[in-house]
């Protein structure tokens, strides 16, 4: 597992490194504005709330942003669930179906390296990747935080992160189980994609529309704190995250043990009126 | 104590739901031979291999390779075994040397770096090399070493040749030979049969992913069918001779010369020709290529039918 996994950390060096450093630069970057948006609270008072509660919701609650907690909630932990969700759907979709479809995984199964330990490195190496970004995220928030004089503590900050793990972890794992059955990784990729921005939507739409509430006790999203963890952080809502997690990857781990290793062409899964076309060819049968 | 046959197979049978890949595949392979393994695309070559790896799972039957089941113990057969895909693929970012490290990791670091050294010289391969600038024969050649590089038991080589210039073709098969020569037997797919005929010594051919036929490779090229060319003195009705059971015309020319192919014994074929005015007479042995042919064309025109 060791070499697997050495070697999926080293392909995802430049992810890590690329994210890593822009959002730690965006996070001093934002602090450095703290200050000056506390010095004109009330004119930005007036604009936010001329602007419409559809528009609002997305960010969370606003009236706290003048504190430095409802300020990174607000400017960073908010869209942080997308911006790198999107990565972790790209990445956990990819983990080993990229390289099926590229035909590489046929030659590394073809050496005495089980399934589970190419599953679980692979895993480990996703780990690794989302907990250097967020990491260097992190160290961002903690060197803007001396720089520019923000009372907020290293571990108050650490707090958000975890809860932004818990979310990536989901979604990651949720693509990657469904790379394990659909018949692309893109495909994958765009569902996963489509779920996380299905419940980015619900989560948000629910703060002004009551009849979205019970939905989005079904998002994950939900179980989000955004910048609401720097003060308190709900181990219950990042537990369930990460049980959830743990067994879309269970159930990814356990049909990768048993499916066929795909090469171009080879055994692949097809939708249902492709093989009605199949059986219409065999039989004679010609469209209408 | 060592299982005597490196490879058997019984019944295999793989299916993509009504597609049936494999249909009862039989195979058995002796160890310390070079076997080849015939067919056209898509008869079920690949499908074979990758069912004795693991990478995919057969529908029914049995698959033994070095007496090992490789669905229960995938990782000995695997660690005791070289195998080259036939659509090779690398990851692009390594250096050659970097790709074979990194494979020779995945085995505990079995082999020996000067014998790589000496596989990459023999078939001119650039140790240097960036994975993503190389040429697709290039590629093949990092294949090559790769299968080899830690002198494995059983070699299962999915189109060794595939992409490489002539020379480096004749390199490879020279290897598979000098594996063979120090105890590892070679199991080869391919449909350039000019390269099985020359160092395999048993073939199977594989249609329609059923084995028609398993032999001796040289007892497949003597096997009694031949191609008659005759020339006469005079032009001649040539009827008795292309009424004969076994004989088929190939090419008649002004009644003056006839080339036949001859199926059995050519005792019947001689005597008839004795009442003829015969000026020349060769035949001459069919090639494994011939041979093959001959196995697929009735599936043709029955298809065509």
């Amino acid at each position: 597992m060791w070499p697997i996994f050495q070697n999926a950390v080293a392909r995802s060096r430049g992810a890590m490194l690329g994210w890593g450093l822009a959002l730690g630069l965006l996070g001093m970057f934002m602090l450095s504005f703290f200050e000056i948006l506390a010095d004109q609270k009330e004119s930005l008072e007036r604009l936010l709330a001329s602007y419409p509660p559809e528009m609002m919701a997305f960010f969370g609650d606003t009236t706290a942003m003048f504190t430095p907690e409802g300020f990174l909630g607000v400017e960073f932990f908010s869209f942080m669930p997308i911006v790198l969700g999107i990565y972790a759907v790209l990445a956990g979709s990819g983990l080993l179906a990229a390289d099926e479809e590229s035909g590489t995984l046929d030659l590394l199964l073809a050496h005495p390296v089980s399934r589970t330990a190419l599953f679980f490195g692979r895993g480990l190496a996703f780990l690794t990747t989302l907990l250097g970004i967020l990491g260097a995220a992190w160290l961002g928030l903690v060197i803007g935080a001396r720089v520019y004089d923000v009372d907020l503590t290293a571990t108050s900050l650490l707090r958000p992160f975890l809860s932004l793990l818990g979310e990536l972890l989901l979604f990651g794992a949720f693509a990657l189980l469904l790379s394990m059955f659909v018949p692309s990784r893109r495909l994958a990729a765009m569902l996963s994609g489509l779920a996380l921005m299905t419940s980015y939507f619900i989560t948000s739409l629910a703060r002004i529309n009551e009849d979205l509430e019970q939905a989005a006790k079904f998002s994950p999203l939900n179980y989000y704190q955004s910048g609401d963890a720097i003060t308190q952080l709900n181990l219950e809502w990042l537990l369930g995250l990460l049980v959830v997690a743990l067994v879309f990857t269970l159930l990814a781990w356990w049909r990768f043990e048993r499916r066929d290793i795909r090469v171009a062409g080879e055994g692949s899964w097809r939708w249902p009126w492709q093989q009605f076309r199949t059986y219409e060819r065999k039989s004679g049968l010609q469209p209408r | 104590m060592e299982h005597p046959l490196a490879l058997t197979t019984q019944g295999l049978t793989k299916s993509y739901g009504s597609i049936m890949a494999l249909r009862g595949v039989n195979l058995e392979v002796q160890r310390g031979e070079i076997f080849g393994f015939l067919g056209p695309n898509g008869s079920g070559k690949t499908t074979t291999i990758r069912c004795l790896l693991d990478l995919i799972r057969p529908s029914g039957g049995v698959v033994r390779v070095l007496g090992l089941d490789p669905q229960k113990d995938p990782l000995a057969v695997r660690a005791r075994v070289g195998y080259l895909p036939g659509e090779l693929r690398l990851d692009d970012n390594f250096t050659v040397e970097g790709a074979l490290r990194f494979l020779n990791q995945l085995r505990g670091g079995k082999a020996d770096w000067r014998f790589v050294r000496e596989l990459a010289a023999r078939i001119d391969l650039d140790l240097k090399m960036l994975v993503k600038n190389l040429s697709k024969g290039n590629k093949q050649k990092v294949g090559v070493v790769q299968a080899l590089m830690h002198r494995p038991e059983l070699l299962l080589l999915d189109e060794p040749t595939s992409g490489l210039d002539p020379l480096v073709q004749q390199t490879v098969l020279r290897l598979i030979a000098e594996a063979r020569a120090v105890g590892a037997t070679v199991f080869f797919s391919s449909h350039i049969l000019s390269e099985v005929q020359e160092v395999a010594e048993r073939v199977a051919i594989i249609r329609q992913g059923q084995i028609v036929e398993v032999a001796n490779t040289q007892s497949l090229l003597n096997r009694a069918l031949r191609r008659a060319h005759v020339r006469f003195r005079q032009p001649v009705d040539s009827a008795p001779l292309t009424a004969l059971p076994g004989v088929t015309v190939l090419a008649r020319d002004d009644g003056t010369s006839l080339l036949m192919q001859v199926e059995g014994e050519m005792d019947s074929l001689i005597k008839t020709l004795a009442a003829f005015p015969v000026s020349d007479f060769e035949t001459e042995r069919p090639s494994l290529e011939e041979i093959f042919l001959a196995y697929y064309a009735p599936t043709r025109g029955a298809e065509r039918n």
